[in-house]
């Protein structure tokens, strides 16, 4: 197992130096580059942007910034600065504990997503055509199709126009309302924290919902008609016995190796939401940059997000074994 | 010895903390007092307040960097030109230059030396004296030093491609020599200026330890905001991405009220990064936000609720934002390829390029893109600067008497294509060139901008109806500009940058200017009339009467309009805010100058 999950390490390397030259010549297709901004601007002379130009590296061909990017990354660990903010380029995608509000907002919608879905799914496996089963499923189709930026504006929107919060001296968007932004942590401030979160979970927790409660209902129905758990309600075990401890246990495998699946999911996917709701993430500061063609930056992100999608299916390879003994890898 | 550890750093508290709340101890005899609610000045309208509060208003982008000789774009210069000030500004409500470092200047009989007189005995923020040195090093040591990155110096070359002279004579007095008579210089010189003692250990030409360049990576956003020093009325105090920064007061800002007291009224200036617009409305009618500028879809539902949340909603239809907005016909279009030889000859011709005028119906874009909340525009020169030819006299008011208009007209616009020959030879309802082949013209803008979009169908739709088929094909903006620039575009409906400087749109109307995107090839063969245009704008630059130099502009404005039409404008946005009432001296907002736009932030207060 140790030599498998340490090869499948190695083969990470090539496979992102592959995704690093595709999305760079992507990048250079793109039309346009950083300039072209400033090229607009009146005031600024053709001078000007020829010495912008060269400083930046950008009269260069695509083959030489590249090799120069990649021999900084091998020589000195340097991926880069950022052309707007003349930082490093994790520092300009990171800064300001942007990691770690994405994979806060990120987990604990997990969290609750997982927590509320999977009974659902049980639930909704164990009264198949039944209304209430057709009512789950319709209300999590609903989360899956609205669009999440709809929702979360139209959420927004309720909560000032309809509900007034501002009455109550309650804001709405961004991680806490005006008079909590510079005050130190208190009660009172987890407590805003947490008035101002729960949109996002409800925005990006409904439309990955319908799908979890589906696979759940789905491979759950699959196990109930196996022949074991016939045999075990032959024996006359208790019917909670039998889903619990016979079915579930068997019919939530394919569902964990999802669980290492969505692990990039921590980092990217909540685009939208969280440029509606205001919220610091990862995403945001790479969105920004592709705006802006800060190239690097783009470049470090999507080594970023490249990296934790490979992880995350390594993850979910190893999670399988563990819980399924048939799989063996070597 | 515990003990007196204890006391020892119980008092070094203590003293800090008085030091950092430390400000003049009277008033400096050389302060600037702001004449709030006095009549006969431009703050007739004001009030004078009080301090105390914290204000809120929202932004769209983080900001990039705190360094304000290297940035390039609002979203960082917001936030550093509330922290520095320049020898000269422009005031808030009449866009008029008035002393602020200086507190005066002589310009000598020739016209080539101008001396500032600074203001004594100002401090920094960080308390260090505010003196020659700093302007002496602003200008030769930054702004004019080649190793370091700005765009402040394209707007101090002379026309004879050299830069002026700055000298210090005294402790506070500065003079500034230039080779030949530049009347936009006076404004230049009011970039702002930099601490001296903060800075130049990031410069390598006073610091040879530090390697060239590394003052362009100098007050970034990982600097600690106790390292920014200024002159303004607010001072950098924290900053969380994708949330908000927050700014303090600087305890040494030299403007005072009639009354004595020291500017700024806030104690904090809090600005919520905020991404959606649709958001930032949200929160302002949620009471979050002080103050906000708004688009003009948003004015009906904030008009709803004015009287009963307590807030003022100004919408002045008369009143545009600065900037340009137009269609650009490409003269050049097939020239480097030998192709489009039929567009290109079309396209120089001054006659189709007036027909193309009457055909923007710009009442019909006003009511259905804009709310009724737009201008038409036909000048080069924003509507808000003196030099605009709308106006009676330099700074006048506008009358629009000489304006030159292409009134929406159907029949002009046919009869103008009829008399050059373009008319419809076969019979399918679309004119055709001399040969026989139909005129089939693309035009682009770039796609997303709803509104652009909306003025393309309008205007292609009015074509349609005399037969003149454009085709409409939005592009990616960045595409969009490598058109222009390569003069591979066709008609294309873009808009520009403006201020109150007739002369900086020098680079866009001069015929060898970078950005007369419309006709390259004129830097090497001018028309009669772009060479008229040259000539007014050299000759706009070289008079330092205002007078004499906004009767040159006025006949550089009617020219482009009337016979060079390079350049077909559209319309003008006008202007909309709104802030809550309790926001004292929020009425003065103004394209100019808002609350939240920084311009008045000095002297607004909470009532």
């Amino acid at each position: 197992m140790i030599t498998y999950i340490v090869r499948r390490t190695l083969y990470m390397l090539p496979l992102l130096i592959i995704v690093s030259l595709i999305s760079f010549l992507l990048i250079y297709i793109m039309p346009g580059d950083y300039l072209t901004r400033a090229q607009m601007n009146p005031q600024v002379t053709q001078e000007t942007l020829a010495q912008m130009r060269a400083a930046y590296g950008l009269d260069q061909s695509v083959l030489v910034q590249y090799w120069l990017w990649l021999k900084q990354i091998i020589l000195h660990g340097n991926f880069g600065m950022s052309f707007e903010t003349m930082r490093p380029v994790f520092w300009t995608l990171f800064m300001g504990g942007r990691l770690m509000w994405t994979i806060i907002v990120s987990l604990t919608t997990m969290l609750l997503t997982w927590m509320i879905s999977i009974p659902l799914g049980i639930y909704s496996a164990t009264h198949q055509y039944k209304p209430s089963d057709h009512t789950l499923t319709f209300f999590g189709f609903l989360g899956l199709s609205i669009p999440n930026f709809f929702f979360a504006l139209v959420l927004l929107w309720l909560l000032v126009a309809v509900f007034k919060v501002g009455n109550h001296g309650l804001g709405v968007g961004g991680l806490f309302d005006n008079r909590f932004i510079a005050a130190p942590w208190s009660l009172a401030k987890f407590g805003n924290l947490l008035w101002h979160i729960w949109p996002a979970w409800l925005v990006i927790g409904t439309s990955g919902m319908a799908g979890l409660i589906r696979y759940m209902r789905g491979s759950l129905l699959d196990t109930l008609s196996l022949q074991y758990v016939q045999t075990a309600r032959a024996k006359g075990l208790p019917e909670r016995t039998v889903i619990y401890k016979h079915a579930v246990r068997n019919a939530i495998n394919p569902l964990v190796s999802m669980l290492g699946m969505s692990l990039p999911g921590l980092v990217s996917g909540s685009l939208i939401t969280a440029i509606v709701l205001n919220l610091p993430t990862v995403e945001r500061a790479f969105f920004s940059a592709l705006q802006m063609q800060d190239q690097y930056v783009i470049m470090g992100g999507l080594l970023f997000f490249s990296l934790f999608l490979l992880l995350g299916n390594l993850i979910a390879d190893i999670l399988l074994a563990w819980v399924d003994p048939r799989i063996r890898y070597s | 010895m515990k003990k007196t550890v204890l006391v020892l750093l119980g008092l070094l508290l203590v003293f800090s903390a008085l030091a950092i709340a430390q400000g003049y101890e009277t008033m400096p005899a050389d302060a600037k007092i702001i004449p709030l609610g006095q009549a006969d000045t431009p703050y007739a309208d004001a009030q004078p307040g009080v301090r105390g509060g914290i204000f809120y208003c929202a932004t769209i982008s983080n900001p990039k960097k705190w360094n304000d000789v290297t940035a390039h774009e609002t979203s960082t210069t917001q936030y550093t030109g509330l922290m520095l000030e320049g020898l000269i500004s422009t005031n808030p409500v009449t866009v008029a230059i008035e002393p602020e470092l200086a507190k005066s200047w002589d310009v000598s009989e020739d016209g080539l030396t101008i001396t500032f007189h600074l203001r004594q005995g100002l401090k920094w923020s960080d308390g260090e004296p505010f003196t020659a040195d700093d302007v002496i090093f602003s200008f030769n040591d930054l702004y004019l030093n080649e190793d370091v990155e700005t765009d402040t110096r394209d707007i101090l070359v002379l026309p004879d491609d050299s830069y002026p002279v700055v000298t210090k004579i005294d402790d506070y007095t500065v003079q500034v020599t230039t080779s030949v008579v530049f009347r936009p210089i006076l404004n230049s010189m009011g970039a702002n200026i930099l601490p001296k003692h903060a800075l130049a250990q990031y410069v390598h030409k006073l610091n040879p330890d530090v390697p060239v360049g590394t003052f362009n990576s100098a007050w970034g956003l990982d600097t600690d905001p106790s390292e920014l020093v200024g002159m303004g009325p607010f001072i950098v105090e924290s900053y969380t991405p994708d949330q908000n920064v927050t700014m303090r007061r600087n305890p040494y800002y030299y403007h005072y009220d009639p009354n004595g007291v020291q500017l700024p009224y806030f104690d904090k200036y809090v600005v919520l990064t905020v991404a959606s617009q649709d958001v930032s409305l949200l929160k302002f009618r949620n009471g979050e936000l002080d103050a906000l500028g708004i688009r003009a879809a948003d004015v009906p539902i904030l008009k709803s609720e004015e009287a009963q949340k307590g807030f003022t909603v100004l919408v002045n239809p008369d009143l545009p934002n600065y900037g340009t907005s137009w269609i650009g016909i490409n003269e050049d279009i097939g020239l480097a390829e030998g192709t489009h030889d039929n567009e290109r000859a079309l396209f120089r011709t001054r006659d189709f390029r007036a027909a193309l005028a009457h055909l923007v119906d710009k009442q019909a874009i006003i009511d259905s893109l804009y709310n009724g909340l737009a201008v038409p525009q036909w000048s080069p020169v924003s509507y808000l600067s003196p030099f605009y030819a709308g106006r009676d006299y330099y700074g006048g008011p506008v009358t629009e008497k000489d304006a030159v208009i292409f009134e929406y007209s159907l029949d002009k616009a046919a009869e103008l294509l009829d008399g050059i020959g373009i008319v419809d030879r076969d019979g399918d309802g679309w004119r055709d060139y001399e040969d026989g082949t139909r005129v089939e013209i693309e035009l682009n803008t770039n796609a997303g901008n709803t509104v652009r979009e909306g003025i393309c169908l309008i205007v292609a739709d009015r074509a349609a109806k005399i037969g003149l088929k454009l085709n409409f094909v939005p592009v990616d903006f960045n595409t969009l500009v490598n058109k222009l620039f390569a003069s591979t575009g066709e008609l294309i409906i873009l808009g520009l940058t403006g201020g109150p400087e007739p002369n900086n749109g020098a680079n866009v109307y001069k015929s060898d200017g970078g950005l007369h995107f419309w006709h390259y090839s004129a830097a090497d063969n001018p028309t009669e009339v772009e060479k008229k245009i040259d000539e007014l704008l050299d000759a706009g630059v070289s008079t330092l009467d205002n007078d004499k130099a906004f009767e040159i502009y006025k006949e550089y404005q009617i020219t482009l309009a009337k016979d060079d039409l390079g350049l077909v404008y559209t319309v003008n946005s006008a202007f909309t805010y709104a802030y809550y009432n309790k926001v004292g001296n929020g009425n003065l907002s103004s394209p100019v100058a808002t609350p939240g736009g920084g311009g008045l932030a000095d002297i607004c207060y909470f009532k």
